[in-house]
């Protein structure tokens, strides 16, 4: 899919504005504090209903203005559609070929968008909570029960945080609560990591590809689930369920001394590995950005699978910041495939045949010349 | 703006009311005041008889003015089923499906360390020394299908494991007269969880 046209009305630090892009590479060039990113921003409010830079809507509306409205129209397979989001203090509505939805939840989903930050790079290098949350973001787009299952498991991982901290201070010495709660939480787990390991095998198997491709077939990456169960050869439900029991009951005086439950879902992590070597820990500033590049990239195929249509590419500050090899490579790959968004304070640098097809759009002052 | 005193301490107790808010709390006191002598008196002797009459069923734990309450006492029903339901309110709702005819226990609550409340705290000893009695033969286990109402039918059904009751739990799924297009992911696949042989 691709976005043929969008109208903005009074959104940041645009009064009126209205572009036609190309359904390849579409570049907005221009000096800092100009307003590139906020072109970004509103291709992604537009697909999301939310901003990836703020929670405030407040913020996305031009200062002094009631009213945001954004609307876009989206070239699928088979369709066009028109999307509109206004955005006002009230509150939002979100119209699809007219047609207003009163959950978001059936708003977002109709057009599909990756977006490639500067802050993206903490997939990589920041904690583990950053790469759960991805994990967690992709599946939740496709499996609601994933959801579920996620957020039933942590309302019984509170309620059992809690007894265990009772039990620490010896406030009570009922076991039996304990091992229900124990119970409980050991199929949610199992259930959870199940999944995530699914999906980790889908996006492995397109990054690894990708990665290969963007450093010229020298870096190998895998991507390993560190969990506190074996899940090397991907276990079956029934026996991740009985390993978690087995840690559970081995680890009882440990997790009732400390207070808190020490092991499962909420603790596991992913592990970046280029050439067997961690990257967190050993790779460079450019096989780390390399490595979350491909991350990224591998989204964008399972997002294909899943809808059997590539979603738009936003690359934003990003390019600039990859070598000359890395950037020919990430440009093949999107070639011809993905329409992409890129905004750069120069483009000069970047010498490749797509860029030198690209639309350019120049970028100065909320004015924009092409 | 000023209320005098005795309609500000009127609006003050509406307000107390689950669901009452500060505007329906003053309409409320408004109306009482428009309201006839007779049936004010009506309505403070209806709350104050319903609280000084009505307590707890010293065996089912359910709401009553007689101990033991109209249900346990009632001779036709049969005495070897019990039903544990978390609140009063369940017991109406499971009297009100006309299915039934065994006896209930009210737990008043249900087990969640986070509110601190514990299997101690919600007649689960009752029901215990209630079990022992040889006449009972099944244990129906009715709390809410929530985190809270499941682990406190999986701890009752661990206290009880080894004695030859039977104890069963109320099925979840799908509403009767429901469409399956209008289900939601999650009940939908807890319903294909739940399915049963015919």
């Amino acid at each position: 899919m691709y976005i043929k046209k969008i109208l903005l009305k009074n959104y940041r630090n645009y009064s009126s504005l209205e572009l036609n892009f190309d359904n390849k590479v579409n570049v907005f060039i221009g000096l800092n504090a100009q307003g590139k990113t906020n072109l970004m921003e509103s291709i992604h409010v537009l697909a999301f209903a939310k901003s990836h830079r703020t929670t405030n809507d407040k913020e996305l509306i031009k200062w002094d203005e009631e009213y945001a409205k954004i609307e876009g129209s989206i070239q699928k397979r088979n369709s066009t559609d028109i999307l509109q989001l206004i955005l006002s203090k009230k509150g939002k509505k979100a119209r699809v070929n007219l047609i207003e939805k009163a959950r978001l939840s059936e708003y977002v989903g109709n057009f599909n968008v990756v977006m490639f930050a500067p802050e993206d790079l903490n997939l990589v290098k920041g904690s583990p909570q950053v790469r759960r949350k991805f994990i967690d973001m992709e599946l939740g787009q496709i499996s609601p029960i994933y959801i579920y299952n996620l957020s039933t498991y942590q309302k019984v991982l509170l309620q059992r945080n809690n007894y265990l901290k009772k039990l620490s201070i010896k406030e009570t010495t009922d076991l039996t609560t304990l091992d229900i709660l124990t119970e409980q939480m050991v199929e949610l787990a199992a259930k959870i990591v199940d999944k995530r390991l699914q999906f980790i095998t889908l996006l492995e198997n397109w990054a690894k590809g990708i990665h290969s491709d963007i450093t010229n077939g020298i870096e190998n990456l895998s991507i390993n689930y560190k969990s506190s169960i074996n899940v090397s050869e991907k276990p079956e439900l029934s026996k991740m369920i009985q390993e978690y029991y087995d840690y559970y009951e081995k680890n009882k005086e440990r997790e009732i001394y400390r207070g808190v439950t020490l092991f499962g879902p909420h603790r596991d992590d992913l592990e970046l590995l280029v050439n067997s070597k961690d990257v967190q820990i050993y790779g460079s500033q450019g096989q780390q950005r390399t490595v979350a590049l491909s991350l990224k990239l591998a989204e964008i195929e399972l997002i294909k699978t899943e809808t059997n249509e590539y979603p738009v590419l936003l690359l934003d500050d990003v390019l600039s910041e990859l070598d000359n090899s890395r950037q020919t490579h990430l440009l093949d790959t999107i070639q011809n495939k993905v329409q992409t968004f890129v905004t750069t304070t120069n483009i000069d640098g970047i010498d490749h045949k797509v860029i030198s097809e690209a639309k350019i759009f120049k970028v100065k002052n909320a004015n924009i010349e092409y | 703006m000023r209320y005098p005193e005795p309609i500000l301490k009127l609006i003050e107790n509406f307000t107390r009311l689950p669901g009452v808010g500060p505007k329906t709390a003053s309409r409320l006191a408004f109306f009482v005041l428009k309201m006839n002598e007779d049936h004010v008196l009506e309505f403070a002797k209806a709350l104050v008889n319903a609280k000084r009459n009505l307590f707890y069923c010293s065996v089912c734990g359910h709401i009553t003015d007689n101990d033991p309450c109209y249900i346990c006492s009632d001779t036709s029903r049969d005495k070897s089923k019990i039903c544990v339901v978390e609140q009063p309110k369940d017991v109406i709702a499971m009297e009100n499906m006309r299915g039934f005819n065994g006896l209930y226990h009210v737990l008043h609550g249900a087990i969640s360390p986070i509110e601190g409340i514990s299997p101690e705290d919600i007649r689960i000893p009752d029901l215990l020394k209630r079990a022992q009695d040889e006449s009972i033969k099944e244990i129906i286990l009715a709390t809410n299908p929530n985190i809270e109402g499941e682990t406190t039918a999986m701890y009752i059904l661990r206290l009880m494991k080894g004695t030859d009751l039977s104890i069963t739990r109320i099925a979840h799924g799908l509403p009767v007269g429901g469409d399956l297009e209008y289900a939601d992911e999650v009940t939908l696949s807890k319903a294909f969880e739940g399915r049963r042989e015919l």
